[in-house]
């Protein structure tokens, strides 16, 4: 498990950097999603809003919160880590509230979303991400000091 | 398929898009091919615990250049009308796979551990997905 720091440890510095070490594939991962998502929702907005504005309003939302939570924990300085938390959590709620909301009633938005099915049409990585995403930004917001009098 | 019944002159074949089409699908097979490759070396890395080394990136440069062949294909089928049947879905696809790996390749560098290793196994394998969609996209599904 110390690996995951990706060397970290070794710095005396107050809360580690959220961009590091395994926070890198985080990042890469959450600039793909945030990709994917603004893409559909450019194409969406311009092509066809209004079939579904409901739905496609919704994913422009969320495209713009995974791509504010890419930044956010790529740069990782004490005040974008809480900018993160707040994206990140958006991310968590709205899958699931989302997701549930779409299985109880299959045309409550009218089309699908991002977050549609818990992210069924992205491999469930919208499930997963918001949850390994807040694991990794509790994991590095303790200072490896307050790690080792702990 | 309804079309050929009807004899709609409209679905008529359109200007030689054959042996064009047989390129687009052969540059196609051939990035996945890379994309495999280099996810594999960069998943050899990961197990060795080493960070991505310059050679690899070049392997990204590569995987580039192919897909950058594929969009002048494309676009000189384009313009005979036998493009993709939604152009703006697929040029779409066409800049997010074009700019994946190049972005990818910077981020994972800049860290030193095997973690890179893995963001561009990462990056590799979407590239292969997007190649999939654009193919997907490109025959109207």
């Amino acid at each position: 498990m110390a690996d995951l720091d990706g060397g970290m440890m070794a710095r005396p510095t107050a809360g580690r950097r959220t961009g590091r070490g395994f926070g890198r594939v985080l990042v890469t991962v959450y600039g793909i999603l945030a990709f994917a998502a603004l893409g559909r929702s450019s194409y969406e907005l311009v092509v066809k809003f209004g079939e579904a504005p409901v739905a496609y309003t919704l994913s422009t939302l969320a495209a713009v919160v995974y791509v504010v939570a890419t930044f956010a924990l790529a740069i990782g300085t004490p005040a974008w880590r809480v900018t993160a938390w707040i994206t990140v959590g958006i991310e968590a709620v709205g899958v699931l509230t989302i997701g549930a909301l779409s299985l109880a009633d299959a045309e409550a938005f009218g089309e699908s979303t991002v977050w549609s099915g818990f992210g069924q049409g992205y491999g469930y990585v919208p499930l997963v991400l918001p949850f390994v995403g807040l694991w990794w930004l509790w994991r590095t917001s303790r200072s490896p000091s307050e790690e080792r009098t702990a | 398929m309804e079309a050929q019944v009807t004899h709609d002159p409209i679905a008529a074949p359109q200007v030689p898009p054959g042996s064009l089409r047989n390129v687009i699908l052969a540059l196609l097979l051939l990035v996945v091919a890379l994309c495999v490759v280099l996810a594999g070396w960069a998943g050899w890395f990961v197990a060795r615990d080493r960070a991505v080394i310059l050679n690899q990136l070049w392997g990204g440069a590569v995987i580039e250049g192919v897909v950058l062949i594929q969009g002048v294909v494309a676009i000189v089928l384009g313009a005979t009308g036998a493009g993709a049947d939604d152009p703006l879905l697929f040029w779409g696809y066409f800049a997010t796979t074009l700019v994946i790996l190049p972005v990818a390749a910077a981020w994972a560098f800049a860290e030193r551990t095997k973690w890179s290793s893995v963001v561009l196994l990462v990056a590799s394998l979407t590239v292969a997905f997007l190649e999939w969609r654009l193919w997907q996209i490109w025959m109207g599904a």
